[in-house]
Formats: C-alpha cells, sequence, structure tokens
C-alpha cells in the first residue's frame, strides 16, 4: 500500500511513517501545503492522511483538490481541533475518516484499514486472518465459517486486534478504541481483561492462542 | 416658632386693640358733632350709650364684659367713656366698640402658620423629588446599567452621560474597569483554549513515539510499564485538555443547537453502553419519556459524567441507583460518609479523595451544563447513599 502522510509537525509525521512501513507498506510525506499539493496532483495514494493546519495552508484546500482530481485515495484527517463544525466540513469535503490529535497510532492504522476495505471491495468489507474471517458490514465473525456470538466490544475487540497485527497493544491503547476518551474512568482498566479473556474463550483452543500477552499487561496479535 | 408665634400674637394684639381705639374716638367724635347739630342724645346699647348726667369725669378707656344674648355668651367689650359738655349740657359718652378675643388671635396665627409651614413643605418636598430625580437619573440608570452587567458579555457596559462632574467621573471609572474586566475574561478564556489546543500536537507526538517504542524488541518487561504508565498519564492530560475545552464552549456559548431531548432515552443509552464495558448494576427506574430543551450533544455529556461520576465513587463496585421522574433525574451510589465539603463539590478540580486519578472536572461540567439552561443540581447524602438530584425546570417547583 501507499500512502501519503502531509503532516508539518515532523516528528509526528516520522512516527506515523515508522509505524505504518512495518506493515511493509510505502510511506512518502509531505511537510508543508505546497508539498502536500503537490504530491497529490502528481502521484496516487491509496490513502492520504492529511493535517488540517498545515503551516502555509489548510488541508481542507488539499482535500478539495484531490477531490477536484477525482482520485481515488481515501483521505483520513488528522487535526488539533475537536470542534464538530471542522469534522463536519472535512466529512462534507469528502474525507472518509477524521482523528482527533493526538491518536494512538493503532487507531491510525484501524482506521486506515477500514478506509482502504471500503474502498477496495466497494462494500463486500471482509478481514481474513487464517482461519477467521470477519465480515464488517454484518459485523459478524467466523472461525472455519462457523459464526462466532460476540458482543459488540468483543466483536470491536477481535477487528482491533485483526487490523494490528504484530503490535503491541497496552490496555491504555485497547481502552481508548473500546471506550473513546469521553468519559475519564482511567484509574482503572481492569475491565480490559474481562472483556479479553471473554473474547479468547469465545475463539476455539487454537485460534485463541493468536492473543498474546505482552511484556505481562499489553497484547499482541499474532500468527504464531 | 414659638417665640415668633407669640410675638406675633402680641403684636397682633396690640394692632387689634390700637384699632380699636381709634374706632372708639372717632365714633365718640361723630356722636359729639351730632349732639352739637341739636340732634337729641341716642343710644345703642351696648355699642353707643349718650347719658345726661349732672358732674363730669375723667374720661375712662377700659375693657370690660358684656353679656350678648344673642350669642349667649359674656364677650370682651373695649369701652370709652367721656365726659363732655355739649350745648350746655353734661353728657356722658359710653362708646364700646367688640374686642377680638386672644383665644381667637392664637388659633388664627397657629392655623395660617399651620397651613403655610405645610404649604411650603409639600412645595420643598415636590421640588427636591423632582431635582433629586433629575439631578440623579444618571446615575440611577448607571447603577441599572452595572447591576445587568456581565463579564460575559459580548458589548461593553452603556453608560448615560451626565454634566455633573462626580457623576461623569464614576462612569468613566465603572466604563475603564468593566471594560478591563471584560477584556481579562475574554483573555482568559482565550488562553484556555490555545493552551489546550497548543497541547494537543506535543502529546500526539509524544503519544505515537512511545507507541513506536513499545513496537521495538529491544525494551523489556519494566520497562515497558514504564511506557505504559506514561501513556496514562498522557491520557490523562488529554482528557483534562478535552474538558476544559468542552468546559470553555459551555462558557462561550458554543453549543447552541437547542433540541426536544428525551432524558430518560439517553440515559438509558448511556447506561447501556456502559454495561457493555463494565460489570456494574445500574438500576434504572425509568417512569415516562422526559422531554427537555437543550444541546443533544450536552446530554450524553451530562449522563456520562453523572454516571461515571458515581461508577468512579461507588466502593466495590455495587449497585448504582437512576431514576427519572415528572421533571428530575436522581443518581445514586453507595457511599460510607457525607461528602465533607459539598459546597466544593463541583467546584473545578475539586476532589474529595487524594487516591483517585480523576481530572476533577466532570462534576463542575455537568453544573455549568445545568446553570447553563437553568437546571437545578442538588447533592444530598442520604441512607448511606450520595444522592445527586437535576431538576430540569426549577421554576414550576
Amino acid at each position: 500500500m501507499k500512502f501519503l502522510i502531509a503532516e508539518d509537525e515532523l516528528d509526528l509525521q516520522q512516527s506515523i511513517v515508522t509505524y505504518l512501513e512495518k506493515d511493509a507498506n510505502i510511506c512518502e510525506v509531505a511537510s508543508d501545503f505546497d508539498e502536500a499539493l503537490e504530491k497529490v496532483a502528481l502521484y496516487d495514494y491509496d490513502v492520504i492522511i492529511l493535517d488540517i493546519n498545515l503551516i502555509t495552508g489548510s488541508g481542507l484546500e488539499v482535500l478539495k483538490e484531490i477531490k477536484k482530481n477525482k482520485k481515488s485515495a481515501g483521505v483520513i484527517i488528522i487535526s488539533a481541533n475537536n470542534s464538530l463544525d471542522d469534522k463536519l466540513e472535512g466529512l462534507d469535503l469528502g474525507a472518509d475518516d477524521y482523528l482527533t490529535k493526538p491518536f494512538h497510532l493503532a487507531e491510525l492504522n484501524s482506521r486506515i484499514k477500514a478506509v482502504l476495505r471500503r474502498g477496495k471491495y466497494g462494500g463486500d468489507e471482509t478481514i481474513e486472518f487464517n482461519e477467521i474471517k470477519i465480515n464488517t458490514k454484518s459485523r459478524t465473525a467466523y472461525i472455519d465459517e462457523v459464526p462466532l456470538t460476540l458482543t459488540r466490544k468483543e466483536y470491536d475487540l477481535l477487528v482491533f486486534f485483526v487490523t494490528n497485527q504484530g503490535r503491541v497493544l497496552s490496555k491504555e491503547i485497547i481502552a481508548e478504541h473500546l471506550w473513546g476518551d469521553d468519559s475519564d474512568l482511567i484509574d482503572n482498566f481492569d475491565f480490559i481483561y474481562v472483556h479479553i479473556n471473554n473474547l479468547r474463550k469465545k475463539m476455539t483452543g487454537e485460534t485463541a492462542k493468536y492473543i498474546k500477552t505482552a511484556y505481562g499487561s499489553g497484547y499482541k496479535f499474532i500468527n504464531y | 416658632m414659638i417665640a415668633s408665634t407669640i410675638a406675633l400674637y402680641f403684636y397682633t394684639k396690640n394692632l387689634l386693640q390700637d384699632e380699636v381705639e381709634e374706632e372708639l374716638f372717632s365714633t365718640e367724635a361723630r356722636i359729639v358733632s351730632s349732639l352739637k347739630k341739636n340732634n337729641l342724645p341716642f343710644s345703642l346699647p351696648p355699642v353707643i350709650e349718650v347719658v345726661e348726667i349732672q358732674e363730669l369725669k375723667e374720661e375712662i378707656l377700659k375693657d370690660t364684659l358684656i353679656y350678648d344674648p344673642s350669642q349667649d355668651e359674656d364677650e370682651i367689650f373695649r369701652e370709652l367713656s367721656t365726659f363732655k359738655i355739649i350745648n350746655g349740657k353734661k353728657y356722658r359718652i359710653t362708646v364700646r366698640n367688640l374686642v377680638v378675643e386672644s383665644k381667637d388671635i392664637l388659633i388664627g396665627i397657629d392655623v395660617s402658620y399651620f397651613i403655610i409651614i405645610l404649604l411650603a413643605f409639600l412645595f420643598l418636598y415636590y421640588f427636591n423629588v423632582a431635582g433629586n430625580r433629575k439631578l440623579w437619573a444618571p446615575f440611577f440608570k448607571n447603577l441599572e446599567a452595572m447591576k445587568v452587567f456581565s463579564v460575559k458579555s459580548e458589548n461593553p457596559i452603556v453608560l448615560v452621560e451626565s454634566n455633573i462632574l462626580e457623576f461623569q467621573e464614576l462612569s468613566n471609572e465603572i466604563s475603564l474597569l468593566t471594560n478591563k474586566v471584560r477584556d481579562d475574561y475574554q483573555n482568559l478564556k482565550q488562553f484556555t483554549e490555545d493552551v489546550s489546543h497548543e497541547m494537543q500536537t506535543p502529546l500526539a507526538i509524544m503519544q505515537a513515539k512511545i507507541e513506536n517504542i513499545i513496537n521495538t524488541n529491544k525494551i523489556d518487561e519494566d520497562q515497558y510499564q514504564l511506557f505504559a504508565s506514561l501513556q496514562k498519564d498522557i491520557q490523562r492530560l488529554k482528557q483534562l485538555n478535552k474538558r476544559l475545552t468542552l468546559l470553555t464552549k459551555i462558557e462561550n456559548n458554543q453549543f447552541i443547537n437547542i433540541d426536544e431531548v428525551d432524558i430518560a432515552e439517553s440515559m438509558g443509552k448511556t447506561i447501556k453502553n456502559f454495561k457493555e464495558l463494565f460489570n456494574v448494576e445500574i438500576d434504572f427506574k425509568e417512569k415516562k419519556a422526559l422531554f427537555v430543551s437543550m444541546d443533544p450533544f450536552l446530554v450524553e455529556v451530562l449522563c456520562n459524567n453523572l454516571i461515571s461520576n458515581a461508577l468512579k465513587h461507588e466502593p466495590n463496585k455495587q449497585r448504582i441507583l437512576v431514576s427519572c421522574l415528572q421533571n428530575s433525574l436522581v443518581i445514586s451510589n453507595s457511599g460510607e460518609k457525607a461528602i465533607e465539603n459539598p459546597e466544593k463539590l463541583f467546584n473545578r478540580f475539586y476532589r474529595e479523595s487524594k487516591g483517585n486519578q480523576s481530572t476533577g472536572l466532570g462534576l463542575a461540567i455537568v453544573k455549568k451544563i445545568c446553570d447553563l439552561y437553568g437546571f437545578k443540581i442538588t447533592y444530598k447524602f442520604q441512607e448511606a447513599r450520595h444522592v445527586f438530584s437535576i431538576f430540569f425546570k426549577p421554576t414550576e417547583l
């Protein structure tokens, strides 16, 4: 996959690149408005990660340019501004998703995968991992074609694991993914164990082994 | 006053007496001249008596009491008796005149005094009131303007000009002061917003870097624990930021969408979400829909914060009770003792116990939302439970 990361904060830009390149993706970067405009005009990308506040101009202008040129790239806006208006404007202009800074890279990765699925399969959205098959449209998961009865949170957890396979997911990252950051219950992440254990129990013994404990309190979904 | 009354009394009395005596003498002179013209002596008792006498005496001027049958009382008369020889005959001519009684004079003076003073008083009173009203009008108008002034208002305070130096100076100072306060308030609000905003990017960088570090294979378990706890701290900062921004937005009146929202339904959804994630018992009693006009997003925030607060302070995750009544929402969680400083409960960053790591803004936000829409929120400790109640239409209570 080929991504463009248009972000003027170089530290953040490089961190995103480092994270995404692990999956053998190609990441190009644009560090200001003009560079972003130039690159979206010249090249094709699968997904463009676009900061709204580029030093020299607005990411929304870049978005308009992308849509004007009928590029098929998916666009995820990242912004330090949490205002609903910005979000709506971005989505109205044709962005596929909107993330507010600060976000977890795993969350970004998961959103990128979702954008890719929607773009590629035109609605028939499935994720496959060995014997696991997930239909994201009907929100059901199968193991060897046998459907699993998962709660909403368990399903979200499974998708999050599969889309971030091979990466260490701390309790903090998982908690925020499942719950959002709307509520301050951060002094207690124990609820994560309960959901992961339930998920493991529902997956058959062999499949459950994909979910590994990392460093004692984190998790890693891995093809053993 | 009394002295002048006394003086006036004697003065008037003397004046009247002089006048009466003058009249007596002139009447007597006329009688004498009439007798000289050979007219017969005549009498008109008790006013005039002309009597022929044998010998002359000294002229007498005195007061005398004579019974007046018409009024059925004794009246004071001033009496002048002169003895004259007219045309060879000796006459005693007595003329009398009714004297105004001193009691009457006194009453007259008192009454007129009273009327004069009353009139003067009334006149002065109305004159003063009207004058003051005109004089103080700018002051009271400005006072009124100050009463309705709020530091949150967009526009500067409008004061009335006055041509009285002191009032003008006062207005100028008030204008300066209120403008300063308003500017400071705006700056403070802007500052909170800016700081929250500016913090987002560094936080994003820190978070991203930590995520990359824990994904390298070069760290051991102890280091991982350190990074995980850093993640938790960043999370705290994020939430703090988010909540501060939310508070500022509520204060700035940036939530302008008003919908008829069913609190009961919203609460039901929130509780369902919580139950999905946490193993807690939340007992929700909803009588019927409770529609309130407010921003739909703030309803979510309200429900969320109330439930999180109850959950956080519920020891051993026992039972949380939520009930939606006719006009109010009541949420309670169990507790061992009442909160020590209930008046501070809704303050920002007030935490009853040092132990928990909450942002300390949850209830402050709840209070702000209630204030925004004029809801009334109360806290009490009852039957070993912390009870929060929100009354949505306090005026109808």
